[in-house]
């Protein structure tokens, strides 16, 4: 009886030792464990875990502890958020929404990467994704895949009609009205975008700001520039495209990319703007639209060069990693040619090395590539500014009033206005 | 019986819970206030003490009081709704006839389904192509609606959804409080000669109030805190049409890392949810006492 409490109390003490030290990082053997967290970016995650154990047998001293995060992308955000201002030290590299990178450098939450990351390094990637990853002079993370916003059009319904796919928006206008007037059935819609109060709004209007030559803040990201005419005009004729032009449903205001992509999916739409990974689904086996739609740029206003929003994960160090440089080899394992290459291959990742765009294996398992390369390497970064996400929170709102028609565009901007300039000044840099 | 003896020994049982409620409830408000009174904001690294520059900016802001008053509206029609509404079921069920028990749990699902499906539910049901409202309004000749799409009707789409969910919820309680009526009191009066509506007006609602406030007391709490049903179903949109308080606070604390403005709207929610609740505690003062049963 005694020998038996006895026993049961060393169990109790080993457990709550061993409770007590967190999986310690250091192996016996000498191997160091490195935690990567990242939401599961590629749909499928096996393409990946293959790629994380082959790095694992190429450094046989690293172990690769791999942590997939929820799916919302808020929840992650907040997950990171709390973990690193926590000072936690389960996590050493992570997967970043672009639009995080500085707000999370700023924070101090990830480390510079200027001594890892040679500049002949990132020579080697499309530009645009490390002008994205660059805050106040230093890199900070690594470009894991890219994303623009795209025109999808339905190829068949265009030739029909004897129409070009469209290069400015009154030709689109045009088209739409063309294809609607030819066509019998009533429900097909004209253009279908995202326009839910939601970050995709922000990278739609966007794309239309930019392409009438508008932008939402000043260069050094110090001065909001709602009240430019370009950017009023470009955010009424979005609200135009619902209520004057009728050429995009009502339900925009409800719709994200997923709501998007099952109208277009289903032949609804004439044109819908979304993300490149619509593609493959659009081409799927049994798909009403396989083979039967076209992508390109989007259209922009005349005169003017189309611009897309530039989306993306990218890789970064936590600034309380005790490995960063076990935590760099990783990274730079994961964002290497040959890595990028399997897992475009596996998965239909758009790859951020610019060499890939001229692989010949590459392009002829994913012919789509050489249409997106130049969508991709124009695609646009949005504002570059740790308070990015307390932007885009205002210009949803305000944005959303001017599509509902709550808000005349220059009442909603000029709000948007005042409230970013007031959070602005609180900046103490 | 001494008195002072009866305190000490509740003071004595009361003080385990009372020292969790303290840590899980009074530390965690506290903190909020505290909060409220700094300028904190994660990416700009800074934590100062700003008094009550929080609520200055607050109280300019058009968008919160937007959302107060999408808030009060939410609460006031959906609580109404479902206690009208479960007040008619529960009189209803409350009568024996063939089946009754099988409805009376069958009325109880909409309230067990996680609100997160209810409202994917309502989401689909109110699809502006797929949706079986749009349907039924094809049926019936009518233009479809995009309910989630206009101001006007996102509100209302979230509060029917929420009269869904909740209505069960009343009328459980209110078929309870019915079932403490003692029948020989109807059987009295009709003996007495009196009508139906006579009985209703004169035993069943005096009888039934203390119920009806209890219902009424967590229905609006509950109403002037919501999140999920509308955030899943619009994430506060159109125009904020349909951004409560709760959504608002969300918004600001964790989405865009706000703390000390957010921790603002927090304070100001709980005030509220506080005044509210202790003016109806008010108000039925003298029913909530019959109905715990504590001597006179």
């Amino acid at each position: 009886m005694l020998r038996l409490s006895f026993a049961v109390y060393a169990c109790i003490a080993w457990l709550l030792i061993g409770g007590c030290v967190p999986g310690s990082s250091m192996e016996e053997d000498g191997r160091v464990t490195i935690v990567f967290k990242h939401g599961k970016v590629f749909g499928d995650p096996r393409p990946l875990e293959r790629m994380l154990r082959r790095f694992e047998e190429m450094h046989p001293a690293i172990q690769v502890r791999d942590e997939p995060l929820p799916p919302s992308t808020d929840q992650q955000h907040q997950i990171y958020a709390i973990n690193l201002e926590g000072g936690g030290e389960g996590l050493d590299v992570l997967a970043m929404d672009v639009i995080w990178v500085p707000e999370f450098s700023r924070a101090g939450w990830i480390r510079p990467l200027d001594e890892y990351f040679s500049s002949g390094a990132q020579a080697l990637f499309l530009p645009n994704t490390i002008q994205a990853a660059t805050y106040q002079g230093r890199v900070w993370s690594v470009p894991w895949n890219i994303d623009a916003g795209v025109l999808f059009y339905r190829k068949d319904l265009l030739e029909k009609h004897a129409r070009p796919p469209p290069s400015t928006w009154g030709e689109m206008l045009d088209t739409i009205r063309i294809v609607l007037a030819g066509e019998a059935d009533t429900g097909l819609y004209g253009f279908i975008w995202q326009g839910r109060q939601y970050e995709g709004l922000i990278c739609n209007a966007l794309e239309f700001i930019w392409g009438n030559g508008g932008e939402v803040l000043a260069a050094d990201a110090r001065h909001a520039t709602l009240t430019m005419p370009a950017t009023r005009d470009a955010l009424s004729f979005m609200r135009d495209l619902i209520h004057r032009y009728h050429v995009s449903p009502e339900l925009i205001l409800t719709a994200d990319e997923e709501t998007s992509r099952h109208l277009f999916g289903t032949g609804r739409a004439v044109f819908t703007r979304n993300w490149p990974y619509a593609w493959t689904l659009f081409e799927r086996e049994g798909s009403p639209v396989r083979g039967k739609m076209g992508l390109g740029s989007l259209p922009t206003f005349d005169g003017r060069t189309p611009v897309s929003t530039l989306g993306g994960w990218h890789l970064g160090i936590s600034r309380h990693s005790k490995h960063p440089e076990a935590a760099w080899q990783l990274i730079e394992f994961l964002t290497s040619s040959e890595t990028q290459k399997s897992m475009t291959l596996a998965t239909g990742m758009l790859p951020t090395q610019s060499a890939l765009y001229d692989d010949t294996e590459l392009l002829a398992v994913q012919p789509i590539l050489r249409k997106l390369r130049p969508i991709l390497a124009a695609a646009r970064p949005r504002p570059v500014t740790p308070f990015y996400p307390i932007v885009s929170q205002i210009l949803q709102s305000e944005f959303s009033a001017i599509l509902a028609q709550r808000r005349p565009p220059h009442i909603a901007l000029q709000s948007a206005q005042r409230q970013l300039e007031r959070l602005l000044r609180l900046d103490p840099l | 019986m001494n008195s002072r003896g009866d305190t000490r020994t509740a003071v004595a049982f009361l003080l385990p819970a009372l020292s969790v409620l303290g840590l899980v409830a009074l530390y965690p408000i506290l903190a909020l206030f505290r909060l409220s009174f700094r300028e904190r904001i994660l990416p700009f690294g800074i934590d100062v003490f700003v008094g009550l520059n929080n609520y200055v900016t607050l109280f300019q802001t058009p968008r919160f009081w937007n959302s107060v008053a999408v808030t009060a509206y939410f609460a006031v029609v959906s609580v109404t709704l479902e206690v009208l509404l479960g007040l008619g079921i529960a009189l209803l069920l409350a009568r024996s006839f063939r089946g009754v028990g099988w409805i009376r749990a069958l009325i109880l699902l909409p309230w067990a389904i996680p609100t997160v499906v209810t409202a994917k539910l309502w989401d689909w049901m109110y699809h502006p192509d797929l949706g079986v409202l749009n349907f039924l309004l094809a049926k019936g000749g009518l233009p479809p609606v995009h309910w989630l799409a206009t101001p006007a009707t996102a509100i209302h789409a979230a509060i029917l959804a929420d009269v869904w969910k909740m209505t069960p919820f009343a009328v459980i309680l209110l078929l309870a409080g019915l079932a403490m009526i003692p029948g020989d009191l109807y059987r009295a009066a009709s003996l007495d000669g009196a009508t139906r509506w006579h009985m209703f007006r004169h035993i069943t609602m005096p009888l039934l109030r203390p119920m009806l406030l209890v219902v009424v007391l967590f229905r609006v709490i509950d109403a002037l805190r919501v999140f999920d049903l509308p955030y899943v179903l619009t994430g506060g949109g159109p125009a904020d049409a349909t951004e409560t308080l709760s959504i608002y606070a969300y918004k600001m604390l964790f989405q865009t890392f706000q703390f000390g403005y957010g921790s603002a709207i927090g304070v100001v929610m709980f005030l509220l949810v506080a005044l509210a609740s202790i003016f109806q505690l008010w108000i039925g003062r003298n029913d909530f006492r019959r109905l715990v049963g504590r001597a006179p």
